[in-house]
């Protein structure tokens, strides 16, 4: 049973545990056992299931494949069917996406070498002069979508992250959305026109409280307080609306 | 937190100041008055001076050979020899930095030798890494790309639909218009931010797939 100790997590899904059976059982790709194939690739999932681990229903699907040909194969072959060439040969397609996977993940490999060589290679963020002499963006109303604010956030959270002091010490408050808002509601009365969410932020120490500032923030959007845009450089500009200060 | 604030301001002026003494005025001009100072930057000699500045202030957002040669009032391809030198001078195993083009986009960079001292003076941990499956996912875009989640789920053989939403948040991927096929499916290609993470300059950059062919070497390719 010692193989079994490989769990389903380590494969990134059924063809890359196909790929590891036909290495480990040494089978040919280019003239593949479909028979030997399928029979440790249940043994694999009963493996699986018998450690209790969930089988994703993905394995499954490709299961079904491989029991449907392997049927298909015990039964007496039709001569009807056998030029009927409408479809790919199932093991031919099974030998292809085999292939084309492949490739992929051994590519994979060079990228992430490629990745973290560009990990090596540190930047500064923009001049913070340069962002002070932006002016504000009077694109007026601007529809993106969720994930441009989170892009947007995750663009506030690194520069947070640069901006923090190397050796820190600090005790612990927390604060909730409630009060965040109450805060941020009087910070309203003191900010310009439209404002980046930036401004919003000089008080906050920490995490915790920036994402009280960001769930505060989003209320008073929900409620027409606040009506934010964002511009193409992922900066967020927010101005009131037409809800109750 | 403001108190530490100010100080790297400080610091971080006093580094302008020293580096980029020369033209600290020509950038002030270049904010009221765009068009008037520039046009002689190229004659003055200025001019690679200038975007080495211009790529020290841009710092991570970088800036592209299009944006440079309209704020110096000069030609792309002016901007983009000027550049070459550039990047060639910093290439000099006496500097620290290094120009990169990413995708298009110009920035400078500490070279990979600092880094080791880097992540010594900031305690820095290793760099996030990229998930198997977010690697194979942006592959498969990138190399045959626009594609659908469709088509990346026959590859995979898993579904890809969180996979791409994170890719999306995190400014890997976009989506580039819709299939003809049925439905209407969304493409997806790579974006500027996968060049950069990548150090590409292009797509053409790409390695190339490794050929698993019905021929006999390829027959080695398990063993």
């Amino acid at each position: 049973m010692e193989e079994f100790k490989v769990t389903i997590d380590q494969f990134e899904g059924p063809l890359d545990l196909m790929l590891h059976l036909i290495k480990e059982k040494e089978l040919d790709l280019f003239d593949l056992d479909v028979n030997v194939l399928t029979d440790q690739y249940i043994v694999y999932l009963n493996a699986m299931s018998e450690l209790h681990l969930e089988v994703a229903s993905e394995y499954m699907v490709e299961l079904a494949a491989l029991i449907e040909y392997k049927s298909k194969k015990l039964l007496p072959r039709d001569d009807s069917e056998l030029n009927d060439e409408y479809e790919e040969d199932p093991k031919d397609r099974l030998v292809r996406r085999l292939l084309e996977y492949q490739q992929f993940k051994e590519i994979s490999a060079v990228l992430n070498s490629m990745y973290l060589e560009r990990q090596n290679l540190l930047t500064r963020p923009v001049a913070m002069e340069a962002e002070e002499w932006a002016k504000p963006s009077e694109e007026g109303h601007y529809d993106g979508n969720p994930y441009d604010l989170m892009k947007a956030m995750q663009k506030c959270l690194m520069r947070m992250q640069l901006a923090k002091p190397i050796e820190t010490k600090y005790t612990h408050k927390e604060i909730s959305m409630e009060e965040r808002e109450l805060e941020v509601r009087a910070k309203l009365d003191r900010l310009p026109e439209t404002f980046r969410f930036e401004s919003l932020l000089d008080d906050c120490r920490d995490v915790p409280m920036f994402i009280a500032t960001f769930l505060a923030v989003l209320d008073l959007a929900r409620l027409h307080t606040l009506v934010f845009t964002v511009d193409e450089n992922d900066v967020i500009w927010f101005s009131r609306g037409t809800g109750i200060i | 937190m403001s108190e530490i604030d100010n100080r790297e301001t400080n610091v971080f002026i006093d580094v302008d100041e020293l580096t980029d003494h020369a033209e600290a005025p020509e950038e002030n001009a270049e904010d009221v008055q765009p068009a008037a100072e520039e046009e002689n930057a190229l004659q003055e000699g200025r001019a690679k001076a200038i975007l080495e500045g211009l790529l020290f202030v841009t710092g991570d957002e970088g800036i592209t050979a299009e944006q440079a040669a309209a704020s110096l009032d000069i030609t792309k391809e002016q901007t983009e020899a000027l550049f070459d030198d550039l990047m060639k001078e910093y290439c000099d195993e006496s500097r620290g930095m290094e120009i990169g083009n990413f995708g298009g986009i110009y920035r400078f960079l500490s070279k990979a030798f600092v880094h080791d001292y880097a992540r010594k003076l900031f305690a820095l941990d290793s760099a996030p890494k990229l998930s198997n499956a977010a690697l194979e996912t942006l592959a498969i875009i990138a190399y045959k790309g626009p594609v659908t989640r469709v088509e990346i789920e026959e590859i995979r053989g898993v579904g890809a639909d969180m996979m791409l939403r994170k890719l999306l948040a995190r400014d890997m991927i976009r989506e580039s218009g819709r299939s003809e096929a049925p439905g209407r499916p969304i493409l997806y290609e790579v974006t500027e931010e996968f060049m950069n993470s990548f150090k590409l300059l292009s797509l053409k950059e790409l390695p190339e797939l490794p050929k698993f062919g019905d021929n006999d070497e390829s027959r080695d390719l398990f063993e």
